[in-house]
């Protein structure tokens, strides 16, 4: 977030907060919104594009696929031995060891993908969060410079925040 | 989405109060369910460690029933972790609302009971500490396992599950151990949901991604409910055992599976919403729409257990038709009827409406429900291994108390997990309940929910 303020407003209701960042937005700061639950009305409004953690699950689940059957008939073909005349590569056997590897590392590859886009772990908290927020109430950290904190102030109060708080850097 | 009155009463900060006062400082009830537990999870470990001590032959199992009561208990503890996932995934892609309030814990007895599950194959071994021979590791002999074969497949199936089951668990957690986090009083309860939660804030970002994680997970997690059953089943039916033999088994299986596993969730879900008293996040609907899961599946289960018959006499196979005399009317018929009796009639008691929300007969049924699950997998494996195809190499099973022990355990070792899992993290899922309550407008037709 650029700028070297931090405008906090607190809201109870949802139509508020989902106000206060269309005007955000329109004015073209940079801002983060908070929400207790997974909300797809404030996640649509504060940024409309899609994630991009799809790519990493086909990815990994279209590597795990390969992966398995790979294992299998190398493992397979380093050890020929015919067991009750089945070939040495028996591709219909296989197939529950590709099927369960394009699984496992599909849903890996999306956990690694969840930690990385929601740059997780993060211990240390950003800056304007609120306990609040994970509880009942939504919020909404505008990044201001000094001179923009009182109009920033003056919008979210205008839109019905509980409380807006200034704090300092980013 | 329609919300039933209930549901319209709660607002977000009573659902976090009454989900969040469960982790409050333990009673003295709580001390003696985990003592109670600990002990028959020594009682177990003693049996294992004097098994491995004095060999295999401390269990009951011999020729021909090899695989026994650990087997028995390993497809068991298997089937329970099956509803997890479904209450979790499969439902969550169905939107089925009534999900919300049971999947968390459903998920946990996923996870603990494969934990339990996983434990069987090792005991079941002899030399447990062999256990890698398992996996397709590089070696000095260049052995590698054979891929055809449906127990390897069992591994590379249940290691899946496991895992996938448990990265599904754990993300599920994270904003709700962050909403305890941000209330935790104490220095451990600080650090143990600051380091779990990971440092969640909730913001648009984080939301987006996790939400379009979890449905990935979801879908991803689906198959698996399918498959990781149906495999197992192939440890039976790959094989040319009479009474194991057959194409109807995966399904058979999965529904079988699915039924336990519900029922266990009932199981667990009275006592838990009595002491913590969460009658309005799990209320009489929930119970009520498990129950019909339990009729679904109690419906399934039966008719394969008829079509096993049917398949069995139409074959005309003589080893088969003996098979499914044997277990009516043979050694093990008390396991058969009972069974039946379990999984087939008493289930047959929630067609009547008001039965199914009657919370202390629900608890009894649901008991009753894996009493007789376990009989199935008794049936399948004794029955069967018992009268093979050569009348010489018949043969009976006689329990020994390093089977009892083991088997308790197993039920101790499941509950101690259970007892600490309700204690430290939220046993029920925050986020997602207030996910599907109204949302608070100040401008009522704002939007619509």
């Amino acid at each position: 977030m650029a700028g070297d303020k931090a405008v906090v407003g607190v809201f109870t209701y949802l139509d508020d907060v989902l106000k206060a960042i269309a005007k955000v937005k329109s004015a073209q700061l940079d801002f983060r919104a908070y929400a207790p639950f997974g909300c797809p009305e404030i996640t649509e409004a504060a940024d409309e594009q899609r994630s991009p953690v799809r790519y990493f699950n086909i990815t990994g689940a279209l590597t795990g696929l390969v992966f398995g059957f790979a294992l299998a008939i190398l493992c397979s073909l380093d050890y020929p031995l015919r067991v009750s005349a089945k070939d040495v590569v028996s591709i219909p056997g296989f197939v529950v060891i590709g099927y369960e590897c394009t699984i496992l590392f599909g849903g890996l590859a999306t956990l690694l993908a969840v930690l990385h886009f929601c740059r997780l772990p993060d211990i240390l908290r950003k800056v304007g969060y609120d306990p609040r927020f994970t509880d009942d109430k939504f919020g909404i950290v505008v990044s201001c410079t000094g001179s923009q904190s009182d109009d920033v102030q003056s919008t979210l109060k205008s839109c019905g925040a509980d409380e807006v708080q200034v704090k300092d850097g980013l | 989405m329609a919300s039933t009155a209930k549901e319209k009463e709660l607002t977000y900060k009573e659902v976090s109060d009454s989900v969040l006062k469960m982790l409050e400082v333990p009673t003295g009830g709580w001390y003696v369910q985990l003592l109670i537990c600990v002990s028959l999870v020594l009682v177990g470990a003693s049996c294992w460690t004097y098994q491995i001590l004095t060999g295999m032959s401390a269990s009951g199992k011999s020729h021909p029933i090899s695989w026994g009561c650990y087997i028995t208990n390993f497809v068991f503890w298997v089937g329970i972790a099956h509803s997890g996932t479904l209450i979790s995934a499969v439902l969550l892609l169905f939107r089925a609302r009534f999900r919300m309030s049971i999947y968390r814990l459903a998920e946990a007895m996923t996870v603990f009971a494969v934990m339990t599950a996983g434990l069987f194959p090792l005991i079941h071994l002899g030399r447990p500490w062999f256990f890698y021979w398992l996996m397709p590791y590089p070696n000095q002999r260049t052995l590698w396992p054979n891929f055809r074969s449906p127990l390897l497949w069992d591994v590379f199936a249940v290691s899946t599950y496991f895992t996938i089951s448990a990265v599904f668990f754990f993300v599920g957690l994270v904003p709700d151990i962050a909403a305890a986090r941000d209330r935790a009083k104490t220095f451990f309860r600080k650090m143990l949901y600051g380091i779990t939660s990971l440092g969640w804030t909730g913001s648009n970002s984080q939301w987006k991604h996790y939400m379009a994680a979890y449905l990935l997970f979801a879908a991803f997690a689906t198959p698996l409910v399918v498959s990781v059953h149906s495999v197992v089943s192939w440890d039976f039916a790959m094989s040319i055992v009479p009474g194991w033999h057959a194409t109807i088994f995966p399904p058979y299986f999965v529904a079988g599976a699915i039924f336990s596993g519900v029922a266990m969730v009932i199981t667990l879900a009275i006592p838990l919403r009595k002491v913590f008293k969460l009658e309005r996040i799990i209320t009489t609907e929930h119970f009520d729409a498990m129950s019909k899961l339990i009729m679904f599946t109690s419906g399934i289960v039966t008719y394969a257990y008829i079509t096993e018959f049917y398949v069995a006499w139409f074959s005309n196979n003589s080893f088969e038709r003996f098979q499914f005399w044997f277990r009516p009317f043979g050694d093990f018929w008390v396991a058969f009827w009972g069974m039946t009796f379990c999984n087939c009639i008493a289930p047959l008691s929630l067609w009547y409406k008001p039965l199914r929300t009657n919370i202390a007969f629900l608890f009894v049924l649901s008991i009753i429900i894996n009493i007789g699950m376990w009989l199935e997998r008794f049936n399948i494996i004794f029955t069967s291994l018992a009268r093979e195809y050569i009348p010489s190499a018949w043969g009976g099973y006689n329990f020994s108390w390093i089977d009892v022990g083991i088997t308790i355990g197993a039920f101790g070792w499941f509950g101690m997990w259970m007892t600490l899992f309700v204690k430290f993290f939220p046993a029920v899922a925050i986020s997602e309940i207030k996910e599907i309550l109204p949302y608070p407008l100040r401008d009522k037709h704002a939007l619509h929910h």
